[in-house]
């Protein structure tokens, strides 16, 4: 089978991986050990296999994976910092938003997602940016708080920082 | 599913995308987003031509009309400015309806038009907006009218060339124009059942002067309902006229049975969207009197 070089940024590290030119970039990312991507339906419609693509939530079964030639893909893996766990992850987890938990790095990457363009959601924006995001056990009622919570623990946080400051 | 390809190319320009589709004898495919075609998958497929690096994503304004290039994701159309506002913005709100947020962020415009499904979210308003494809192929570009397009690319007639930008001519403005999108889905992110999008343009005393009627989902490649469009024209727009022209809407839908929804509930539910889109344009243009 012919083989293809194929760079581009995962999680921060600079990488190169050699795939097959038809390679689909779920199967590329999971062969590379990236585990928290699931495969799921594979067909677009489960959102488990979802990875960030320059910083955009993207279904990594329905793009090819050589059309991620140069770009910054970000999975469930690369979230935390230094051992502790993305404030997202940590509301998913204080709300009981995982059970199996199959379901939960695509939900918590398009959640990542959705506070980075829009800090202060309305519920309504974060259902649309679940949407995409089938869960079969908890429901989607945690998970949405658990959104909502990480949204409003980050603007407390950010309005304590400046005064804390001026303090010192 | 994809065993058997032996290249994936990246292409810098058309002609050169051109180029290689005219090499791969057959075996090559055009990849935009990827979404519909990693579906349906290609034991035959030999060579991908990649051509989102090929200089085709972009909103503009040339010579009169606003030009989409074929490589522009829904998500970017779903946040243009331009397209927010253009004909009550219902080519972004389209888009917004268009599968979920992940797939937006690949899925094309040009791919969800070469693909040339019935449900194609973004056909429907694009024919109301009497948008144009254009094509290239080896022997130059040509404008052909959309719906044209869509007929032909789903018998699968551009094999050879590709499709490179959508062009709408300027839409009528003003106060006495309203627009509406209508989407029946099983869910948020589900392909539409039935989908309606219309235009309607009113003169001082109320009386339609223009009315554009497009169907999804209800015959083999997206439509106009012109004879429901006629039917409105030089009437005055009042509930009665509404509710004549759903009803022509619905006889001129030829929808089939699926998985999804059988004919007779498709044809029901066109009535229901149709007479919902129309109440929703005239309310708009009313507000303008």
């Amino acid at each position: 089978m012919k083989t293809m070089e194929l760079s581009l940024t995962v999680n921060g590290h600079a990488r190169t991986f050699a795939i097959a030119p038809g390679d689909l970039l779920l199967d590329v990312l999971r062969r590379e050990g990236y585990f928290g991507v699931k495969r799921g339906c594979e067909k677009g419609e489960c959102g488990a296999c979802a990875v960030l693509l320059d910083g955009k939530p993207v279904n990594s079964c329905l793009m090819f994976a050589a059309q991620a030639e140069g770009r910054q893909v970000v999975t469930i893996e690369g979230l935390a910092r230094n051992g502790r766990l993305d404030p997202l992850q940590e509301a998913f987890l204080d709300h009981g938003a995982v059970q199996c938990g199959f379901c939960t790095p695509g939900m918590i990457l398009s959640a990542k997602a959705l506070l980075d363009h829009q800090p202060d959601p309305t519920e309504e924006q974060v259902r649309e940016a679940l949407a995409g995001h089938f869960c079969r056990c908890t429901g989607y009622k945690k998970p949405v708080e658990a959104v909502l919570a990480a949204a409003a623990a980050r603007k407390t946080r950010s309005r304590r920082k400046p005064a804390a400051e001026v303090m010192q | 599913m994809f065993d058997h390809v032996e290249s994936f190319c990246r292409p810098a320009s058309v002609p050169e995308a051109l180029r290689l589709l005219q090499k791969g004898k057959g075996r090559a495919r055009i990849v935009a987003g990827g979404t519909d075609l990693a579906v349906a998958g290609g034991d035959d497929v030999r060579v991908l031509i990649d051509i989102t690096r090929a200089g085709l994503t972009y909103i503009r304004y040339k010579s009169g009309a606003l030009a989409i290039g074929a490589t522009t994701t829904l998500a970017e159309i779903e946040e243009s400015p331009v397209l927010r506002k253009l004909a009550g913005g219902i080519l972004a709100r389209a888009a917004a309806t268009c599968g979920s947020v992940s797939i937006r962020n690949l899925a094309t415009i040009g791919g969800n038009m070469a693909n040339a499904s019935p449900a194609a979210d973004m056909a429907t308003p694009l024919l109301v907006l009497e948008a144009a494809a254009v094509v290239a192929g080896t022997r130059g570009r040509r404008r052909l009218p959309l719906g044209e397009y869509l007929a032909d690319a789903a018998a699968g007639r551009f094999s050879k060339s590709i499709l490179v930008e959508i062009l709408i001519p300027e839409p009528p403005a003003g106060k006495r124009c309203g627009w509406s999108f209508e989407k029946l889905g099983r869910t948020a992110v589900d392909i539409s059942l039935v989908s309606v999008a219309a235009g309607i343009q009113l003169d001082r005393k109320g009386t339609v002067t223009r009315a554009r009627v497009a169907l999804g989902s209800v015959a083999p490649s997206p439509m106009r309902a012109e004879t429901a469009e006629q039917l409105m024209t030089g009437r005055l727009a009042d509930a009665a006229l509404i509710a004549e022209a759903a009803a022509e809407i619905a006889r001129a839908a030829r929808p089939i049975s699926d998985v999804r929804a059988s004919a007779e509930y498709r044809r029901e539910m066109s009535q229901v969207l149709g007479a919902r889109a129309l109440g929703e344009c005239v309310r708009q243009a009313e507000g303008g009197l």
